[in-house]
């Protein structure tokens, strides 16, 4: 989070779409769109690790592409549409990609998980055929401490071929 | 009501088969957490914040890496908007201290620096913005002392001095047999001299959390790894008593060591007491957290090995340097570790081992997994290798004759039986040879492949005579539900999973009836920390014991109802029967309502204490040093490009010991996650320091492995019971980590000809050893 | 204040009213970054992510043409080979869906991988003022010294140009798989004239070319003796200094590597006439 200013910060009204749902808040103009997320909607499943972009925690979709919200500031989603690990689940009904990262084991402290689940959906919603390289080069961003990533790997190919078969 | 519709229910179901038995000790039972940590519900220390943070606390911290603090003036940080207190030493209630072994480092410092993270003075304000503010505004004025970057410099005659009692925090040694005069006859005599680097953990989850005070219990929700300890540390730094700290941990998102030490928690409890019924938030950010935090120690390892013509080890002389940094932290237990594993799992008849803690200004440097034999594995290891070549051997062969063998004994005396050290390097080559690696055999001329082996060993537990227990309580619902209850902390390893699943298995219960209740000092009893792959061994045992006392109160209840004998009955699923008339049946349920009734407690602790035995002071011998040992062995194989110097892991194969895998796919991802931080450790990682100063505080310049780097690491899960283990299982976390590292050094080795000695082997690093460069070094230098 | 300015022009009028009180974010990627650290803390923005003129990429007079809105994922797809691999090499799929052409060049780092790669492309880059117009220079003229650039303070980034269809070669050296910051990057490409430059990232204060080592290649076909006399060239061309990234001496060393290794990839592949694909 920025460092404090010995000047007043200005605010602004946005106004966005999150998880299909419409927020309008008043937030200072640097404020990034992760705390936006976190302490204004408290929408905490996206998370913080690094503030410097190095490491896809806080990876969320604006427009359905992958952005890391730490970088991004909550003014530049004014009237743009944004999807957070909190909008992927119907209900108690696990997205695909949910339920594959339990299946395998993928979460292990699970803090890198919400991020990292945002970039495979990006990658599942785009392609219908998914080579090795592709899926590792959609998820080269995601930094995760635990795992190894093979289970990780494990995960996005099962959910892959659930949702072909679905 | 609902009574009678349970007895209908189970009515109903009676002429159905029971399910077939469900051992839930070998299944890859669904993490019980999840759920949560995949929908992001999961509430992680700075989760906790939008709901119930009031006011919000910053550190202020050390602009020198050695100084004298002339004064603190907050003056001008109180006129900032929001700003409600700035507390010094001098409002601290207690000792002002803590360390988990020796008390030496302050929480808020008051007359001294020791380094660029130290903390002097708390600032509590309305928002986290104000807050930082008032921390950048408050004055301290230093009178600055010689920094004491290198460990030479710290042991050079005159040196500006850490401590009163000088700049050697202490030494451990061992002394086995006549090594001067075994070198003498030896065959072959081969030194070398090793660097590995200052490591960072780079849990992902920043520390974080919440602390309130109510005037009768301060309530703390922070990520640590023993929290009854810390709460004995939080209380003697802070002058309560320990019934008046609760500490509840939140949803943790790795540790590997990192949280043993105090991190937040005596600022927040401070600011809590200074602001009664408020609750207080704080969270670092990741430089801060980098700055402030204990890290791996730097060791300089200086290794003689000898061996006669048949290639066997005649002896070996060990000396090690090992950088403490500010404060002493783990340090001892990390010089123990060394000494004890310094020649791994081979037969060295003669040993003679000097280790030396040296303090500088550098961050404090403590637990990370695989502490001290994570280090000495990449010195013994690489002897192997040296040693062989010196022979002119092939370095299976020469590993393989000086291995230890079932009741053969370790550099510290201790008889090892069983030992699976040679198992483990036949599963892991076995399978590098019969399954070829798929990648091309044609690579450009400036491209090597090369292949190389580690085979290793470790003590479990805390060892050496330190009090290490577990206690653990399991109870039993009317509905039937099993609930445990364990002091010991998940921090992404998978302890819930596998203590529920130790529980369910002895009282034949489904996954489904368990519960499980951890990591919260009101509810839960002491059980050690989530450190020295102990939780498994230690609460895994006091699990087992304490479910096990309770499963012979079922069996007299059900006895009872079943009108049998309780050896006669057979718990299975969730059910109760007569092993040889299985129509004679009980539910759980039906047995507790009826034991409850009857004045059963359905209610069982046990504590487990096995006991080490101290070591020798001048020799370190000890019959006992620890409570058992685990093995392992690896195969890695790597491409190196000579022109550049960069190296990529090909293929990496891990076979570990586990005694018993309670959920496979939790010991799989230990093994390969261990592989992961080996790998980092290897090519990668390092904390860089210009004058005590972190160069590289931050995941832009603190590199660690991506999703890219890791080869498809094949983990090989060997079982082989220990006698010792809850179902016969040990541990497995930190080992993988100890053997990825010198595996991929040794394929190095063989594919550049050159032995690398010092980490991590960056491009740079491997280009300047395959060129002979030495000048104008980049190693940053802590030696 | 946050300005978001829908057209380039308004950007303009923006830039020119409040030049330095402002700053000028698009995919945030350094600008956030260093606002996290605490490096800089504006008050005021003018937010050029929504022009959708910057976005574009056009063939125009045998020249490509891309926005300074262009982002690292949309040069991923390029088919110039030095430009694409060196955008595919920045941070991971989100950092490249955010970060822009423009903002690699304003920010000017001597470890921005889409200006080395331009540079060896011999680009120009277009700048844009309210009261003086348009104006295209070489990049190589725009970077000045360390961060320092020829963009007034009025001016805003406007686009980028370079010539159809160059052969051109790319290596980053980094010190894991992925998400890499140079320890020392290599841009290399030659256009039909057989005219090569060399470009180099991390070896001084800026972004640099090798202009003594392609006046050596102009006009020459390749050969190993060539190649071997413009690796010991560049050497001398390149400042390194020592960081906590790594030092003079490897980096060096890895700029005479790299160029000979590129080089005999152009040699080796000229007669596969080879589309850059």
């Amino acid at each position: 989070m920025p460092d404090p200013t010995p000047m007043e910060i200005p605010t602004m009204q946005v106004a966005c779409d999150v998880n299909g749902e419409s927020f309008t808040r008043d937030i200072p103009v640097d404020m990034p769109l992760l705390e936006f997320l976190r302490d204004v909607l408290g929408l905490t499943g996206t998370k913080g690790a690094c503030l410097e972009g190095e490491c896809g925690s806080c990876t969320v979709l604006v427009d359905g592409e992958t952005i890391n919200s730490c970088l991004m500031l909550a003014a530049q989603v004014n009237n743009r549409s944004v999807t957070t690990i909190e909008g992927l689940a119907a209900g108690t009904e696990l997205d695909v990609i949910q339920d594959s990262f339990v299946a395998t084991g993928a979460a292990q402290c699970g803090y890198c998980t919400p991020g990292l689940i945002m970039s495979a959906r990006a990658l599942l919603n785009d392609q219908p055929d998914i080579s090795e390289s592709e899926l590792l080069t959609a998820l080269e961003g995601n930094i995760c401490r635990c795992t190894g990533y093979a289970s990780i790997i494990e995960a996005v190919k099962r959910a892959h071929r659930e949702s072909q078969n679905a | 009501m609902i009574q009678q519709v349970t007895t209908t229910e189970s009515d109903q179901t009676l002429d159905a088969p029971i399910a077939p038995a469900d051992h839930l000790v070998g299944k890859s039972c669904r993490r019980v957490d999840g759920q949560e940590k995949v929908t992001g519900a999961a509430l992680y220390g700075a989760d906790l914040f939008p709901n119930s943070a009031e006011l919000f606390a910053s550190v202020v911290r050390s602009e020198h890496a050695h100084a004298n603090i002339v004064s603190i003036d907050a003056t001008q940080a109180l006129e900032v908007a929001g700003i409600l207190g700035v507390y010094t030493h001098a409002d601290v209630g207690g000792t002002n201290i803590h360390g988990l072994i020796r008390r030496d480092h302050p929480a808020l410092a008051s007359k001294r620096v020791r380094y660029f993270g130290d903390s002097i003075a708390v600032v509590v304000a309305k928002t986290e913005r104000a807050a930082k503010l008032g921390r950048d505004k408050v004055a301290v004025t230093y009178e600055p002392l010689p920094v004491i970057a290198t460990m030479e410099q710290a042991i050079a005659e005159g040196a500006c001095k850490l401590y009163p009692e000088g700049n050697v925090m202490g030494d451990k040694r061992i002394r086995k047999g006549d090594v001067e005069r075994a070198l003498a006859d030896s065959h072959v005599v081969v030194s070398d001299t090793f660097f590995t680097q200052t490591v960072d953990h780079a849990f992902l989850d920043i520390e974080a959390g919440t602390g309130h005070w109510d005037g009768q219990v301060l309530t703390l929700y922070v990520a640590g790894q023993w929290v009854h300890e810390e709460r004995r540390l939080i209380a003697l730094a802070l002058g309560l008593p320990v019934e008046q700290i609760r500490i509840i941990q939140p949803v943790t998102g790795g540790a590997f060591g990192g949280r043993e030490d105090i991190s937040i928690q005596i600022y927040l409890g401070l600011a809590a007491l200074k602001h009664q019924g408020k609750t207080i938030a704080l969270r670092y950010t990741r430089s801060e957290s980098m700055r402030a935090r204990h890290k791996r120690h730097a060791l300089k390892i200086e290794s003689t090995f000898g061996a006669n013509a048949d290639g066997m080890l005649t002896a070996a002389k060990i000396v090690v340097y090992s950088d403490e940094g500010a404060y002493a932290s783990t340090g001892i237990a990390v010089m123990r570790k060394a000494a004890s594993h310094a020649t791994g799992p081979y037969c060295v008849p003669n040993v003679e081992v000097d280790v030396y803690g040296v303090h500088t200004n550098n961050n404090p440097t403590g637990a990370m997994r695989g502490f001290g034999a994570c280090q000495m594995a990449i010195a013994y290891e690489g002897m192997m290798d040296r040693v062989a070549r010196a022979l002119d051997m092939d370095r299976e062969t020469f590993r393989r004759k000086n291995l230890i063998q079932s009741g053969d004994t370790v550099t510290t005396g201790q008889r090892i039986d069983p030992v699976s050290v040679g198992l483990c390097l036949t599963k892991a080559i076995q399978k590098f040879k019969d399954q070829p690696y798929p990648g091309s055999d044609h690579l450009p001329a400036h491209i090597k492949r090369g292949w190389g082996m580690s085979a290793i060993c470790f003590g479990l537990g805390y060892g050496d005579g330190f009090p290490d227990c577990s206690r653990a309580r399991v109870e039993l619902s009317d509905s039937g539900i099993a609930t445990v209850y364990t002091g010991g902390v998940e921090v992404g390893q998978g302890l819930l999973n596998a203590m529920m699943q130790i529980a369910g298995e002895e009282l034949g219960l489904p996954f489904e009836s368990m519960r499980i209740v951890a990591a919260d000092t009101e509810l839960t009893d002491e059980s050690g920390s989530s450190s020295a792959t102990r939780q498994t061994y230690f609460t895994g045992n006091a699990v087992r014991m304490a479910a096990s006392e309770l499963r012979e109160q079922v069996l007299d209840i059900a006895g009872i109802k079943l009108k049998v004998h309780p050896h006669e009955i057979t718990l299975q699923h969730g059910w109760a029967y007569e092993t040889s008339n299985s129509n004679n049946r009980v539910r759980m349920e039906k047995i507790c309502t009826e034991g409850l009734t009857r004045g059963y407690s359905l209610k069982a602790t046990a504590l487990f204490k096995p006991r080490t035995i101290v070591e020798i002071p001048n020799t370190g011998q000890s019959p006992r040093a620890f409570i058992t040992y685990l093995f392992g062995a690896h195969v890695s194989q790597v491409l190196v490009n000579i022109e550049t110097g960069e190296v990529k892991v090909e293929r990496h194969i891990a076979a570990h010991d586990v005694g018993k895998a309670v959920n496979p796919q939790s010991v799989e991802g230990q093994i390969v996650g261990g592989v992961a931080q080996g790998l980092g450790m290897a090519l990668m990682e390092e904390v860089t320091y210009r004058d005590g100063r972190i160069m590289n505080p931050g995941l832009t310049d603190y590199i660690i492995p991506t999703i890219k780097d890791l080869p498809p690491v094949e983990a090989i899960i060997v079982e082989h019971d220990d006698p010792g283990g809850p179902f016969g299982a040990h541990g497995v976390g930190e080992p993988p980590l100890i053997g990825a590292v010198p595996a991929i050094l040794s394929a190095i080795y063989d594919a550049t000809g050159k032995a690398p000695c010092e980490l991590p082997m960056s491009p740079e690093r491997t280009w300047r050893l395959i060129n002979e460069v030495c000048e104008n070094d980049p190693l940053s230098k802590v030696f | 204040m946050f300005h978001q300015p829908m057209t380039f022009e308004h950007a303009l009028d923006l830039r020119s009213e409040l030049g330095t009180d402002a700053t000028v974010i698009n995919g945030g990627t350094d600008v956030v970054v260093a606002m996290n650290h605490g490096a800089i803390k504006p008050t005021t923005f003018i937010d050029v992510s929504r022009i959708k003129a910057l976005r574009g990429i056009e063939k125009q007079n045998g020249h490509l043409i891309m926005g300074a809105g262009v982002t690292f994922a949309d040069l991923g797809k390029m088919h110039f080979r030095a430009l694409r691999e060196a955008s595919l090499s920045v941070g991971g799929p989100a950092i490249r869906n955010m970060g822009t052409i423009g903002g690699n060049i304003a920010t000017a780092s001597p470890a921005g991988d889409g200006c080395v790669a331009l540079l060896a492309m011999n680009a120009e880059v277009q700048l844009s003022s309210k009261a003086r117009g348009d104006r295209w220079m070489p990049l190589v003229d725009y970077f000045i010294d360390y961060r320092k650039t020829a963009l007034a303070d009025d001016e805003l980034i406007k686009a980028v140009r370079v010539h159809n269809n160059p052969r051109s070669r790319w290596y980053k050296i980094g010190k894991r798989g992925a998400v890499n910051i140079s320890l020392v990057c290599c841009a290399i490409s030659q256009n039909e004239n057989n005219k090569t430059e060399l470009a180099f990232g991390c070896v001084g204060p800026i972004p640099k070319v090798a202009p003594k080592a392609s006046a050596l290649l102009t006009g020459e076909t390749l050969t190993p003796e060539l190649i071997d006399d413009v690796a010991n060239l560049v050497t001398h061309e390149v400042a390194p200094i020592d960081d906590q990234r790594g030092t003079a001496t490897y980096r060096r060393a890895m700029c005479s590597t790299l160029t000979k290794r590129l080089l005999t990839q152009l040699m080796e592949d000229a007669p596969k006439g080879d589309a850059d694909a």
